[in-house]
Order: C-alpha cells, then structure tokens, then sequence
C-alpha cells in the first residue's frame, strides 16, 4: 500500500495557530492515546506493540487522540467505528494500518501497512500532523447519516406514552421528555430513566383521589429483578470496542442496578459466506485475514480441505512444522487472552507480562520457544497463586448442564473429552496428551489454558520449528475437501468444492459458533462484574462466527 | 464577636437557601444533595459558634445519610433525574400550615426560654471535646445506648418487613422458588 | 506561608506518582509525560454529554479536589508545617474524606451515562466497606494518644509507632484508605474493563485534569493520614522531620500503586462481604486490644 501524508488533520479543534496552541499541539504529540478499532488484542494477534510506538492504549474514546483502525473493518464495525469517532473530543486522528479506509470516517489522516516499522513511522508522521496541525482556523466538520437520530417524547411516569411533538402526556400531565428513538449505537449516552426497554405495559393505574403518586402504584405492574425490587432497568451496549471485552463482539445487557437481567451477544465481524468464485491462494489469504485472532490455524484448515480435494495425501515432514506453527499460536493465543483478562480486571502486571511473551512467542522458532519455557511457567505458577484472581474466578460462568456443541479450551474444561488433535495421527506420534478439568466455571477455563500452554509448549518441542502452513503444489483440481483443525479456541471444520482450481462452495463451521450463545445464560442474574468475566472467560472471537 | 455573628449568619442563610432548593429543584438526586449541603450549613453554623466537634460531627454525618437517601431515591422514585419537570411539594395548604406553626413555636422558644447565665468565653475545642466525652459516658449514657439500641431494632425490623414473605411451594418468582425448594428439602 | 508549601508539596508529589504511576503502567520513566497530559488536556475539546445534570458535573471534579486537600490541611508535616491542627483533627479528616462519596455520586449522576452512573451508586454501595475501617482505626490511634490533635497522636508514638502497636488496625487501614482512594484493586468506580472509566467515563479536556489531579493528591492526603496515624509522623533519626514526613508519605503511596499493579480488580460482592464479616469484626477487636494494652501498660 502506498504511504501518504494527509496535508490537514482531519479532526482538528477550531482556533487560530497561536503560540499556546503550538506548545498543546506539540504536548498532544507526545501524549498519543489512541482507541484500537477492532481492539488491542487484535493489535497484539497482528504483532503491533503500541507501548514501544509510544502510545498509549485508551479505555474510552473521550481519553482518545488517535483513532487506530487495526485491519479491514465489517460494514457495522464500521458503521460502529463512526459513532466511537464523533465522541472523540478534538483534536483528534485517524491512523489506520494495513487495509482500506473505513468508509463511514473522514479520510484517515496516516495509513501504514500492518507491521511494527511501519506504525512506528506512522505514529511519527502523526506526532508530527498533530504538533502542527491540531488547531486550523476552520476545521470540517464531521457529520454523517449514521450519527443521525430521530428524537421522540416520552413520559417519564408512563413508558407507553410516546409522541413525536414536545407537550404534556395525555394521562397524568407532566412534561414530556425527549429521548433517542431505537440509538443503540451511542454508547455513551442514556437517559437516567432509560425506560428503553419498552417491552413491558404497566397498563392504566389512577393516582388515587389526593393526586399523590404512590410509588407503590406506579411499581406495581414493573418487572422485578432477583432481588425483588421493581428499579428502573437500563439498556446498555457493551462493545464493540469495549475494554473489558473482546473487539467487534457486541453484548447488550440489561441491568438492574448493577446486576444483570439479561443479556445478548452479538458479533458485528462475523464471517460473511463468500458469493464468488476465488482462486484457491486468494481464499486462503482471505480466511487467513477474516480470522484476525487465529490466522495460522484457519490457514492450516483451509491447506488441508485444499488438498484434501486435490486428493494429496498428508506428507509427515510438512504437518510436524504446520502442527508445532497451530501450537505456537495456541500458545500466542492463551496468551492475548490472558492479556485481555488482565484489561478487564485492571490487572496491569498481567496485561503487560502476557502482551510481552505473546509478542515474543509470535516470533520464536522452536529453539527461541524452548528458551521461553522457564518465563511462560513462571507467568502461569505466579498466576495461580496471585491473590484476589481465584476468588474472582472460582464458581463465575459456570456452564449449565446439557450445554451442546462445546468446542475447545471450553469444552475440555467442562470435562469433555473433546479435542480434534485426538485424531490426529502426528499428534499421536509427537505424544499428545488430553487435559481436562472438570468444573467447568471461569477459574476451570484459566487452569485449561495454562495447562494447555505447556502442553503446546512439549509438542511443538518434540515436533521442532514451526513453519507457516503453505498450500502445496498443485495444478487446477476439482472435487470435495473437508479438514477440521483444532484452533485455539476449539475444533473448527470446513468443507469446500474446487473446480478447475477455484473455489466455488465454502462451509466453514467457526469455532465460537455454539459459544456466543452461552453468553446470554452465563450473564442472567449475575452482578455486572461477574457476567463480564463469564463472558470473558469463553474467550470468544466474534470473527469465528458464522453470521 | 462581629465576625463570629457574621458568619453564623452567613451559614444559617445558606442553609435555609438549600433548604428552599429541596423543595425547588425536579431532580431527586439534586434534592437530597440540597438536604446534605443545608445540613452541612448547619454544621457550619456550630464550627462558627466555637461547638467544633459537633460542627464537624454534623457534616461528617450527614455527607453519608443524605447520599444514602439519594440512592433510595432513585431507588424507588420514577424519573429520578427530574425529566419530566416534577413538583416536590405535596399537601400545600397542610404543609404551609404546618410549617408556621412549627416555625413559630421554634421561634417562641429560643425567645422566651430562660437560656440562664451567659459565658464570656466558650471553653477551648480539646476542653469541649472532653467534656462531652465525659457527659455521653456519664449521665447521658443510659439515653444514647436507649436510642441506639432502638435505633439498630427498628433497623432490623424494617428490613424483615420489607423481605416478601415467602410460602413453599408457590411461584413468585426465581428466588422465591429456590428458597421454597430449599424449606420443603429441610422440612422433609 | 504554611498554605504555600504544602499546597507546593502537594503538587510535586503527585507529579512524582503520575510519573511513577506511568512507569508502572508503561515500563519508561518518563518525567514530563504529566505535564505534557496535562497541557494537551487543556487543548482538548470539553465536551458536555447530552442533558447533563451540569451543576454536578462541573462541581464533582472541583469538590473531590477541594476533599483531598483540605485532609492534607490538618495532617502535620512536621510539628509547625500543619494548616490547621484542630482540635478535632481525627474527626474532622473523617468528615472531610465522607465527601468523596458525595463527589462520586455527583460524578455519576452528573453526565447521564450508564457507566458514568453505576461507577458513581457503586461506590456508596461500598460505603460501609471502606468507611468503617477508616473510621475504626483512626479512634484506636486517638485513644492511645487520648486526643484528637493530630499532632498529639503523632506525638503519642515516640517510644513506639501504632504499626508496631496496633499492626491490625494498620493493615485495615491501608486497605481501606486505597479502596477510599479507589485505586485498583479496589477501583470499582472507575473500573476501567467493567465501566469503561465509570465516573471518568464522560470528562475530557480541563475537567479531566482537575478529576485525575484530584485523585493523586487524594493518594498523597490518605497516604499522610497513614504516616500520621500509623508511621509516626515526623519522627525519625537523623534526617528532619519533614523529610521523614516525606520519605514515609511516599513510600506508602508507591507502596498503594505497587499492590494495586500487581493485583487484579476485587469482586465488589467480596469486598463487601470481607468487610462486614471479618474488617469490622477485626476493627472491634482492635478497638478492645488497644483499650486494654492502654489499661494494663502504663
């Protein structure tokens, strides 16, 4: 991709260059805080420290100065991007790395390709726009028609009271109040009162003769939470750039106080199925790319089914490089999500130990992974014996009983023995050992993981150095493949159709599929601390789910 | 002497003004915390008449009473932020009523009551503070252990009323019905 | 004069915690960083969010300020440098730091954001977790030194420090002074991965300086009041006594920072519950320990 510098910044703060406003700009240069669109997890799957760019990762975008779009963004990420954009208080600008420019957003003021040397440049370029250009006489203003709302009147006292002019409400003659009609998007912003939820009728009920409002009245038809108070419930977005949880998953809660009611994942990166016909090499880019979290594993899958259809026999010396690469990247990936538990528990040392060895292990060929042994089991014996984060795991999101199709880290720590590595041949050969932990709540998934690490660890010592998976040679084949991988996050399938070397029919069956609709339950009735580190725990990556 | 009637004056003025705002404002939240500041007046009134440590005990007390209050508040009152333009009086006429003629007794007493000798000089804070250690541990310690213990059983009670009676075997709800599950297993 | 330096010694010392905060945080030592934070937040665009409740927002910033330094007022340095040692010096810093609360809640109400809001409620839903524990071991120092002059209670530790003395109420008092400060692991109201900031949330530009300025000298006040209660004060060999001061107030607030980096964010039900079933429980105790070491050694 080509480099270019944007001559203005885009999100500049309105005011005339003066000498005050130059020192500010320079401080602002040196003090870059930027908001990662999908989020920082993504950043660290795609290799980018920011910390040795010298920025600083922002939990909201109010705290944010650079917004960060971190690869090809879905249309309602993007459309989402937007909204995060116009809370950004000025100045402030857009950097966006390796893919195109998100189409909701003003231009992007510095665009870089997706790797270390190129952010670094990049974060210099924009140090430099905003030393010089954070103020411009007259700056653009942002608008678009995503961030248009329609205003409606409601009672506060009546909820079925809803008009389209301001007044006073029919039934009980107080002034109406102006709220956002269906906004969702905005984050940020709600109503005290949020009386959002509309899908309760509390019916007609008189004041009783003296005109006092009896709140025993007024509650009455409410629903009530656990507790049995009748409260206000507010309905409120959690993501999909959210600090706590992973980026482009979307959970919507309502909360009662600071409890849970119910509660609903949805992911805004999900795999959409491709309408055209594609080469084979471009389809496994695509996949590789579509999968941000996991490239390598949904890259071995689709080699696999590839030459599966091709009707290539597996060749041992080419699947004990792909399987100590899986296994780096299990690795690498029990990492970030120990780096995102970390960010959700504002758990800083956590955050910056795992982020640190996730970075390292990305790079490491086998030899390097062996000198790593010593540090990451110094990580996992310390965590295991930190204080507070047992309490804070033990007995949260434990998965009801007859929950079907679990995958993966989940999975086996729930006690299933499912793992698709079982019957893989090489992984026989190299010793694979199955670990299961039986109790199937959030601190179970911890210890999975951990035991996982090391056992990933062994394999990919016994199988030597990881190589990237490559389609082997083959000329235009047609037929069927179907390859299952297991990926860090759990067993994951796909079936093809080639024709004369193209793709032409694709069914991938995502990893997290089954896992995003655990969120609802293991949310309900929980404080709200609780229901994040439940659905934290599953590690989902909305991008692995088919939509 | 001038400045210590200034000031008494001062901070009695400001509280009856957040007196009035209670009474003024929509929002139940900006209610209470008018309640808060005019009682913290109030004990900016005692910190000027030389009593510091009621003074300071006052507004120590308060800050965590009336932001308790505001959380019931919008615990329990709809559009607690005072959207909709909510008047807080009720009863006008009794509350008027009621009002002067307390007022009035207020005022009959502090001028007719026989307040005895006057002090030229208030005893120092320390002296003060010992003082009344002294009188609540002493004669007074019957009437403050009396109240507290009224106090902490009135407590008690009021959350016991306000938990729903629960009967085994009928669904009222989540809790209800663990809890109700949980009598017949003990019952049984 | 006396109002100067500590106001000065107030500023500097949160300097040097953002500093140390930021190494923390960033691995760099970087010395200008809060200043330039600060600089570039005076640039920044204030945004008001929509409908606010604007009496409380402006005024939650200014108020928590105006909390933490009016503690930091009746805290002696050193016997002389104190604004005010009052009489009911222990109390009155009770009162004041009881206005945190009021200035969370005001925090939260204020912008009318979810986050912003349930940061703000949590807080006073923790109010008996913290408060108690602060209240409670502050009246065991007082009883040994058998005053509330602040300057007294230090006074009253000469021959040995309330840390050797009553190392229980110490230890509930550092904890409850951090979780009053609400610094991680304790910070609930905030809770960056939960709330997204909480009461931070919606605050940007000026008033964003003033609320994390606010909460540093807040570290800086608690951290005095536990040199006061608990280290000794003033008093050491060697070095003046405003040194140790120094030395003391600082080393308890890294030593704040260093266990909220290295511990993840408590469960609100748990700190509520420790806190009623063993905190107070363990303050009574203290309470009754002291009174009796008070009765039996003379």
């Amino acid at each position: 991709m080509m480099t270019e510098v944007a001559t203005t910044l885009a999100g500049a703060r309105k005011g005339r260059p003066s000498i005050l406003r130059r020192w500010v700009g320079q401080a602002l240069a040196r003090n870059l805080s930027c908001l990662v669109v999908p989020g920082p997890e993504v950043a660290l799957a795609h290799g980018l420290n920011l910390a040795a760019a010298d920025m600083r990762i922002a939990a909201t975008p109010r705290d944010a100065t650079v917004l960060l779009v971190v690869g090809e963004l879905s249309q309602k990420l993007d459309e989402a991007t937007a909204v995060l954009y116009a809370q950004m208080p000025r100045p402030r600008a857009i950097l966006v790395l390796g893919g195109s420019e998100p189409s909701s957003l003003p231009k992007a003021d510095v665009s870089a390709d997706l790797s270390q040397t190129e952010l670094m440049e990049a974060a210099t370029r924009l140090q430099r726009l905003l030393a010089e250009d954070a103020f411009a006489a007259s700056p653009d203003d942002f608008d678009s028609s995503i961030l248009q709302t329609k205003t409606e009147y409601v009672c506060p006292m009546h909820p079925e009271v809803v008009e389209d002019e301001p007044g006073s409400c029919p039934k009980c003659g107080m002034d109406l109040v102006a709220r956002e009609a269906g906004g969702d998007a905005d984050a940020g912003e709600h109503d005290h009162s949020g009386h959002g939820h509309g899908d309760h009728d509390h019916g007609d009920h008189d004041h009783g003769s003296s005109g006092f409002m009896s709140m025993v009245e007024v509650t009455k038809d409410l629903p009530r939470s656990a507790d049995g108070l009748a409260m206000d419930w507010l309905e409120v977005p959690f993501g999909p750039c959210f600090p706590g949880l992973p980026g482009g998953l979307r959970l919507t809660l309502t909360l009662d106080g600071d409890g849970v009611t119910e509660g609903q994942a949805t992911s805004l990166v999900a795999m959409g199925t491709p309408s055209e016909e594609v080469a084979v090499e471009t389809f496994i880019e695509r996949l590789a790319a579509a999968t941000p979290l996991a490239p390598v594993s949904y890259r071995l899958l689709a080699c696999r089914a590839i030459e599966q259809a091709a009707g290539l026999e597996p060749d041992p010396a080419v699947e004990r490089g792909r399987a100590a690469a899986l296994e780096r990247e299990r690795i690498a990936s029990h990492l970030g999500w120990l780096a995102q538990l970390g960010r959700q528990l504002s758990f800083v040392w956590l955050t910056r130990r795992a982020a640190a060895l996730q970075l390292e292990t990305q790079r490491a060929d086998g030899e390097q992974l062996v000198v790593l042994r010593p540090a990451l089991q110094a990580l996992i014996a310390r965590l295991e014996h930190t204080p507070l984060l047992k309490a804070r795991l033990k007995g949260i999101g434990a998965l009801p009983h007859g929950s079907q199709d679990l995958r993966g880290p989940v999975a086996r720590a729930s006690g299933r023995t499912e793992d698709a590595r079982q019957a893989d041949a090489m992984y026989c050969e190299l010793g694979f050992e199955l670990y299961i932990e039986g109790a199937g709540d959030a601190w179970a998934r911890f210890r999975q993981r951990h035991v996982e690490i090391v056992t990933s660890l062994d394999l990919v010592e016994a199988a030597g150095d990881p190589e990237l998976p490559k389609l082997r040679a083959i000329d235009s084949p047609s037929g069927t493949g179907e390859a299952t991988v297991e990926t860090p996050r759990g067993r994951s399938t796909l079936q093809l159709t080639l024709e004369r070397g193209q793709v032409v029919s694709v069914e991938l069956d995502g990893a997290c599929r089954q896992h995003i609709g655990l969120a609802a339950d293991l949310v309900e009735g929980q404080e709200l601390g609780d229901a994040l580190v439940a659905v934290g725990s599953l590690d989902l990556s909305p991008w692995e789910v088919s939509s | 002497m001038v400045a210590q009637a200034f000031f008494v004056g001062v901070f009695g003025l400001a509280a009856i003004g957040f007196g009035v705002a209670v009474f003024r404002t929509a929002s139940m939240v900006r209610s209470a915390l008018a309640l808060l500041f005019s009682q913290a007046a109030v004990g900016c009134m005692f910190l000027a008449m030389q009593a510091e440590f009621l003074g300071v005990l006052q507004i120590m007390m308060m800050a965590t009473e009336m932001s308790i209050m505001a959380i019931f508040m919008v615990m329990f009152m709809m559009d607690p932020g005072g959207l909709g333009g909510m008047d807080m009086s009720h009863q006008k006429r009794f509350s008027i009523g009621a009002g002067a003629i307390a007022a009035t007794t207020a005022i009959s007493v502090a001028l007719f009551s026989d307040w005895g000798p006057i002090f030229a000089e208030a005893p120092d804070a320390a002296m003060q503070t010992r003082e009344l250690g002294f009188e609540m541990l002493d004669r007074s310690m019957l009437i403050f252990e009396t109240a507290a213990i009224t106090i902490l059983t009135a407590m008690i009670a009021a959350t016991a009323v306000a938990i729903p009676v629960r009967q085994p075997g009928v669904d009222t709800g989540k809790l209800d019905k663990e809890n109700g599950d949980k009598e017949q297993e003990a019952s049984k | 004069m006396t109002v100067a330096i500590v106001l000065l010694t107030l500023l500097v010392g949160a300097w040097l915690l953002a500093v140390i905060e930021a190494w923390l945080t960033t691995g760099r030592l970087r010395p200008v960083a809060p200043l330039l934070a600060g600089l570039s937040h005076l640039g920044r665009e204030s945004i008001l969010a929509r409908k606010p409740d604007r009496l409380f927002f402006e005024t939650a910033p200014v108020l928590l300020l105006v909390v933490a330094v009016l503690g930091a007022a009746v805290l002696p340095l050193t016997p002389d440098l104190v604004i005010a040692d009052l009489a009911t010096g222990a109390l009155f810093l009770n009162a004041v730091l009881a206005y945190v609360l009021v200035s969370l809640i005001m925090a939260g109400w204020g912008p009318n954001g979810a986050y912003a809001m349930i940061g703000g409620w949590r807080f006073l839903g923790q109010l008996i977790a913290y408060s108690m524990l602060i209240v409670m071991p502050i009246t065991a120092t007082a009883m040994r030194a058998e005053s509330l002059l602040n300057s007294v209670i230090v006074e009253s530790q000469a021959g040995l420090w309330n840390i050797v003395y009553q190392p229980l109420g110490f230890v509930l008092f550092f904890i409850a002074a951090m979780a009053l400060a609400f610094r991680s692991p304790f910070d609930l109201p905030t809770a960056p991965g939960e709330l997204a900031g909480g009461v931070d949330a919606e605050y940007t530009g000026v008033r964003l300086t003033v609320l994390r300025l606010a909460r540093l000298v807040m570290l800086i006040t608690l951290s005095a009041a536990t040199t006061v209660f608990f280290l000794g004060g003033w008093q050491g060999p060697l070095l003046p006594p405003w040194a140790w001061s120094l030395i003391k107030t600082l080393a308890v607030a890294v030593s704040m920072l260093l266990v909220g980096y290295y511990l993840p964010r408590i469960r609100e039900a748990d700190l509520l519950g420790w806190c009623w079933k063993f905190g107070i429980p363990l303050a009574l105790l203290n309470i009754l320990i002291v009174g009796l070491l008070i009765l039996v050694v003379p």
